[in-house]
């Protein structure tokens, strides 16, 4: 399954340290400058006092436990409606309903906390009403201890999506919408192959890694990671990619990913930049009877440049963040002409995001996309294109921090080949605008 | 693409370097600590929960949050108190202080007030604007006896460094001054001296009364 929606506002840490949405949300998922400490700090700060403790001869804690368990749960419901009927898939030339009513989209059980004096975690089990499951999301386990003038701060962790431990919400595994791409590949809609977007956005749920991070004098984050394919063995069960219109696959090996980041605060400011990468070998599930040793390989490497802005005022808060990708593929010279056409393809793109919400109660929102890359006949039909473009148009209102009502419009100004799901009833000539989608959805936790 | 990723590495490890001459500030021993609150030292709380929005040595950021440096002990301790009894109900006490202070123990709201207390404090960073500061020190110094305003230096001291368990308002941050001081005027900040003083000002004098105390 993959990794849905991130893991927004978190009750548990709320009951945990006492501390309303506001002191480490923005409006969530954004972190503040504090939200951003307390999870580097891996979540071990709060306030309640244990109900069992216990220490040693040297004074060492040997166990904590909170009276209550940290969880919480995390509700969204939505409502699409299409620009044009989807076409139906199973029966050629037919189309399907334009309009769908998920209640709930998605549905999440989240255990979080302390579970130490220097050990926190994040548990998060999704159930996903597209596809009908109900499994692992975004999971972590972390250990964080300090130099003595606690210049320096020190992590290890496990988790299973690369880039979710970052605390920066501009990098992928983070994103700033509750609702995002709420179109026809999101929402379990008929035909097309998913839109083409770098190799690692993809990986989430579907690997697991260590990383080691150190954050220095609140400024300075450097983080090293290695994925594993979550589970070894068929190539088809294993890594069911969506970045890829031919299907599945597997990792090989061990996949390198790096972090770099810098922050500055200053007044109601916070501003920060930073680089992520990850070098992946894949071998793709495009041949009966493939075996992964010897096996075919295609390499990806990206490499990610971000940025966040933040102004966290007492009335007005707004941020302004981004991020440019650029991946390089080069295709294992078997599958090539038969799946590629070409040995090496690259990718960018392009996500900028802008928000303001006045009084943490009213808010808008506006996210736009851009990608291009390589053409490849091959791999994505027609022209071999594999470009988008939309932009996402977002009116909030929250009447709690915890409870948000959202109206949204996606507006598609380019949706290239067999991305678009309508060419199934134009197959020479699919408009990207078909898949325009207004969106009115329902998100709470507690 | 390689070229830039380490031109960007560069840039990164080169603001980090330059932060490290600006960030010296970060002075107060970071422990390891047991999460039980009620077992840690006053250093410690300091470290783990109230440097995060106030600074290791009490000049926050953000003005969200007050400066503590060199503040009167006696008002940390009163406002911690208020803090823990949820006495206090302006938002920024509920959606802070309630849950940072619900655990407090007497002994730390001492040793934190005390921790604050004596660290440098900070001055005014001057005002821009020298006619409008001097008509908020005729309002400092003597009130509108006309109007039932009271001068305020009989509980924050002629510089605006506190008298008693009454706190110093010198070299706060001017966001955080006007906020409180409307708060306290509508009542949203409970406090029976400040919204008498309060209830008569324009939001003019009380921009008068900044721009006075930025000097201090």
């Amino acid at each position: 399954m993959l990794v849905s929606t991130p893991a927004q506002a978190v009750p548990p840490f709320a009951r945990q340290t006492g501390l309303a949405c506001e002191a480490c949300h923005t409006i969530p998922p954004e972190l503040t400058s504090f939200g951003r400490r307390f999870k580097l700090n891996g979540y071990t700060l709060t306030t309640r006092p244990p109900l069992v403790s216990d220490t040693d001869d040297h004074k060492k804690n040997t166990v904590w436990l909170s009276d209550l368990p940290g969880l919480g749960i995390l509700f969204q419901a939505t409502y699409n409606h299409y620009n044009r009927a989807p076409p139906d898939s199973a029966v050629p030339g037919a189309t399907a309903q334009s309009e769908n009513l998920e209640f709930p989209q998605q549905f999440s059980l989240i255990a979080a906390g302390a579970i130490s004096d220097q050990v926190g975690g994040f548990l998060q089990m999704t159930y996903d009403q597209p596809s009908g499951t109900f499994g692992v999301d975004n999971t972590e386990i972390r250990y964080v201890n300090h130099t003595e003038n606690s210049d320096w701060l020190w992590g290890v962790m496990f988790n299973n999506n690369p880039g979710n431990q970052d605390v920066w919400n501009s990098v992928a595994a983070y994103p700033t919408l509750d609702f995002s791409n709420q179109s026809l590949w999101s929402a379990g809609g008929a035909g097309g192959a998913a839109l083409s977007s770098p190799f690692f956005e993809g990986l989430g749920g579907l690997t697991a890694g260590p990383t080691a991070y150190i954050w220095y004098k609140d400024s300075l984050y450097l983080g090293v990671s290695a994925y594993h394919a979550a589970v070894s063995g068929s190539v088809t069960s294993t890594l069911d990619s969506t970045n890829l219109s031919a299907g599945g696959g597997t990792l090989e090996g061990w996949a390198p990913y790096w972090r770099a980041a810098y922050e500055h605060d200053w007044g109601y400011n916070s501003a920060s930049i930073g680089v992520s990468g990850m070098a992946s070998k894949f071998t793709p599930s495009l041949i009966a009877g493939q075996t992964l040793d010897p096996g075919y390989v295609n390499h990806y490497r990206d490499m990610s440049y971000d940025w966040q802005y933040q102004y966290n005022g007492q009335h007005n808060i707004f941020s302004f963040l981004g991020r440019y990708t650029h991946e390089n593929a080069e295709y294992d010279p078997g599958l090539v002409p038969a799946f590629y056409s070409n040995s090496i393809n690259h990718l960018d793109e392009w996500n900028v995001t802008g928000t303001y919400y006045y009084n943490r109660h009213y808010g808008a929102l506006v996210n736009f996309v851009r990608t291009t890359g390589t053409a490849d006949v091959a791999l994505n039909g027609g022209n071999g294109s594999p470009g988008y473009q939309y932009e996402v148009l977002e009116l909030d209102y929250l009447p709690w921090l915890n409870v948000r009502l959202i109206m949204q419009y996606n507006i598609y100004n380019v949706v290239k080949n067999n991305q678009n799901p309508f060419f199934l009833l134009n197959a020479t000539n699919p408009r990207a605008s078909n898949n325009n989608t207004f969106v009115f959805g329902l998100w709470m936790d507690f | 693409m390689r070229r830039l990723a380490v031109v960007t590495s560069l840039i990164v490890a080169a603001l980090a370097l330059a932060s490290t001459a600006v960030r010296d500030d970060a002075q107060a021993a970071a422990v390891v600590v047991p999460p039980d609150p009620s077992a840690l030292d006053a250093a410690q709380l300091v470290s783990n929960a109230c440097s995060k929005c106030h600074g290791f040595n009490g000049v926050s950021t953000s003005p969200l949050f007050p400066i503590l440096a060199g503040q009167v002990p006696g008002y940390i301790e009163s406002e911690l108190r208020l803090f823990r009894q949820r006495g206090r109900s302006d938002p920024h006490a509920r959606a802070f202080m309630w849950g940072i202070a619900r655990a407090l123990t007497d002994e730390q709201i001492k040793g934190v007030a005390r921790y604050f207390s004596t660290q440098p404090a900070v001055t005014g960073k001057g005002s821009s604007n020298p006619a409008l500061a001097d008509k908020g020190k005729l309002l400092y110094e003597n009130g509108t006896p006309e109007r039932d305003i009271e001068a305020c230096t009989v509980c924050h001291g002629h510089n605006g460094e506190g008298v008693n368990s009454q706190p110093r308002i010198a070299g706060q941050h001017r966001d955080y001054f006007v906020l409180e001081m409307v708060q306290f005027r509508s009542g949203l900040r409970e406090n029976k001296v400040m919204q008498h003083v309060t209830e008569k000002m324009t939001d003019d004098e009380i921009a008068a009364l900044v721009e006075y105390i930025s000097t201090k």
